[in-house]
């Protein structure tokens, strides 16, 4: 089993603890639900399982309107009916089979070898698709109905999956998942995380960047609080300027605050407060 | 002790469910779980489905494993106190190190918290021996604490330092801000958010959608089927009257706030009131209670459906609620008393709720809170509460 031990990869840093769950819930083969706010890693954190034990990622994006059977596989009756009247492709029309594509989950159960299914923003769908898409993963097998056939899983892949908490999931859902809550990461921790971005920044220009943005996070009545994504841009622009590359300007001034705040109303109450700390300032 | 603890946590609120309890043991079986740090992540991890909870485990776990106080009241004084001390550090670090005959630069590497901690210990030396001031340096060794450096394996590991065991970390209580129970923190926003997302009215399913018909009857090869829309209803009008009088209440007037303002486009109208302690003649639309007044009586004039909600503490004395004139503020000359005033309100506007940010099992005790419980339906501001709160709100009638 050591082989298979997640323990962080070159792109993404990972606090020990999340390592151990995500090492126990692939001994349990349980899935692993992640819930925090945006920017947090969530998503980055299946990528980075890949990445380290070197297996296949598969992603389901999920939408709104999804039903199930769309991730399981897809049976399509156009083409077939196309090819029965014009008969003009390479595939045999009595072959049902031909015209069976598998979903996402059907492809993460009918790969050669394990790998890493990532099942994104869970809460977009509506509860039954939750529910029902649990019973599918519990039993690792589904039935196609179009030719009676059972697909059942080679491999359990490892299962990923998060949310952003837009609604509750229900309690059999998480009865059988796994769960941990990733808190945004504190300065020391984010540090970190921007060298793993940025190599070669002036170690200035990282720490006062980093310092600012969490007194711009801390601004009282902010609605959409910038994350990590955030700050990972900004501080890819304040790089790009000339004026504040080596890091001292931007105790003076902060630009680029459009990177950080995204709405109208933060935008402009962030700019007041940059504002008013400037002219108390001097 | 695993099934006291799992009891416990039931007790507590916790929803755990016997099949995630034997979860928990098959991961101990397969020797996942070889330290008290891996028994702390892997049962939060399996058995704890919600950051709610998280505080709650991080208690009890704590309770549980080490014995660490439930948090008593002579704690809660030194927190008061040590926070006391913070500020004063914080305005004039020199003069508070120089006063406890501490090292300026040592006490500088801290972060807030760690400082609140070391205080907190001195003071309950100071409550041990009496062997003056110079005795408190030293004993704790609160150094801050470094990172957890690399992983053996040379992997990278950041950021949270884990050199402290796994009760440590638990009476770290990190999530304390995404707790259910307890007052509304600013951090809790988000989830505060989705549950007055609720507040939004829901018509009755009357109108026929003749599109949707014509395409249903056709799946349907000729069977007609009728398919019904919900009716528009307009939304919600609001009326928040916040008490802004005592300091008790501080916190919470400006959380409060925010929370509806962001909400602000769900409902048609939001009308923001305050008071002081309890309601007479007035209340006022500036926060100063000075400059705008509105006279109660002028409230029938207002949609009764209208949904009111009061924020206060709900915590005064009786005869504020009682008496015909009854109010602490002297210029405020009312002929009726308070009580009949809220009467009045709760009766004009149906649906008119009250939320307390005194925890709800500290209200039996206070005369006030349980006569106002009696005219209006009491909530705690909480996340918790207020879910219910939106609950009432919505209901019909």
């Amino acid at each position: 089993m050591d082989t298979n031990r997640f323990t962080g990869s070159t792109k993404y840093i990972l606090d020990q603890e999340l390592a151990k769950i995500v090492n126990i819930s692939m001994v349990l083969e349980m899935p692993l639900l992640l819930k925090g706010e945006p920017g947090t890693g969530k998503t980055m954190l299946a990528h980075a399982i890949a990445d380290s034990l070197q297996m296949r990622l598969i992603i389901l994006n999920v939408k709104s309107n999804m039903k199930l059977i769309e991730a399981l596989y897809q049976y399509d009756t156009l083409t077939r009916l196309n090819d029965s009247r014009f008969g003009d492709s390479q595939r045999n029309v009595s072959d049902i089979h031909e015209y069976l594509k598998m979903g996402k989950i059907g492809q993460a159960f009918t790969a050669g070898e394990r790998c890493v299914l990532l099942i994104d923003e869970i809460d977009k769908a509506e509860t039954e698709f939750q529910d029902d898409m649990l019973d599918v993963l519990d039993q690792m097998q589904f039935d196609i109905i179009e030719t009676d056939d059972v697909v059942k899983a080679a491999h359990r892949p490892v299962i990923i999956i998060t949310s952003n908490a837009k609604r509750d999931l229900s309690d059999p859902f998480l009865g059988r998942c796994n769960f941990h809550h990733i808190a945004f990461p504190d300065p020391k921790m984010m540090r970190n995380i921007v060298d793993v971005h940025f190599s070669d920044i002036p170690k200035k220009l990282a720490e006062n960047a980093i310092a600012i943005f969490y007194q711009l996070r801390d601004l009282e009545g902010i609605e959409k609080k910038p994350a990590t994504r955030e700050l990972i841009n900004w501080i890819r622009a304040l790089s790009a300027d000339p004026d504040f590359r080596e890091g001292d300007q931007i105790q003076k001034e902060i630009p680029y605050l459009g990177v950080l705040f995204k709405k109208s109303g933060d935008y402009q109450k962030s700019a007041d407060t940059v504002l008013k700390k400037r002219f108390f300032r001097n | 002790m695993f099934v006291q603890f799992f009891y416990s946590m039931k007790e507590a609120g916790i929803p755990v469910s016997p099949t995630s309890f034997l979860t928990l043991h098959k991961a101990m079986n397969r020797g996942l779980v070889n330290s008290l740090d891996d028994l702390y992540i892997a049962a939060r991890a399996i058995l704890v489905k919600s950051e709610r909870h998280f505080d709650l485990y991080d208690q009890i776990f704590a309770y549980t494993f080490e014995g660490a106080e439930l948090p008593d009241i002579e704690d809660l004084e030194n927190e008061f106190l040590a926070k006391g001390m913070l500020d004063e550090w914080l305005k004039n670090p020199k003069v508070l190190a120089a006063s406890l005959g501490l090292n300026e630069k040592e006490l500088q590497r801290m972060s807030p918290g760690e400082l609140i901690e070391y205080f907190k210990q001195r003071l309950r030396d100071q409550k041990g021996r009496h062997d003056g001031g110079s005795k408190w340096i030293g004993t704790g060794g609160t150094s801050p604490v470094g990172h957890s450096g690399f992983h053996p394996g040379g992997m990278r590991v950041g950021g949270i330092s884990r050199n402290l065991s796994a009760v440590k970390v638990a009476e770290e209580r990190r999530y304390k801000g995404y707790s259910a129970d307890g007052p509304l923190t600013l951090r809790s926003m988000g989830e505060a958010m989705k549950r007055l997302r609720h507040l939004v009215p829901e018509g009755v399913k009357d109108r026929i959608n003749v599109d949707a018909s014509i395409y249903q009857t056709i799946k349907n090869g000729g069977e007609i089927e009728i398919v019904f829309d919900r009716g528009i209803v307009d939304r919600l009008k609001i009326i928040l009257v916040i008490d802004n009088g005592g300091w008790s209440m501080d916190p919470y007037i400006g959380i409060v706030q925010i929370l509806f303002q962001y909400a602000k486009a769900q409902f048609k109208d939001l009308k923001t009131y305050f008071f002081h302690n309890t309601v007479y003649d007035l209340l006022w639309e500036d926060p100063q209670r000075y400059r705008k007044p509105v006279r109660i009586d002028d409230f029938d004039k207002l949609d009764p459906d209208t949904r009111m909600i009061f924020v206060g503490d709900a915590s005064m004395a009786p005869y504020e609620l009682m008496a015909a004139d009854g109010s602490i503020s002297s210029f405020v000359r009312s002929g009726k008393p308070s009580i009949q005033r809220l009467k009045y309100l709760s009766d004009m506007f149906g649906h008119t709720i009250w939320m307390n940010p005194i925890p709800q099992n500290n209200w039996q005790g206070t005369y006030s809170i349980n006569v106002i419980r009696n005219i209006i339906p009491m909530f705690e501001l909480s996340l918790d509460g207020l879910e219910k709160a939106v609950k009432y709100l919505m209901q019909k009638g």
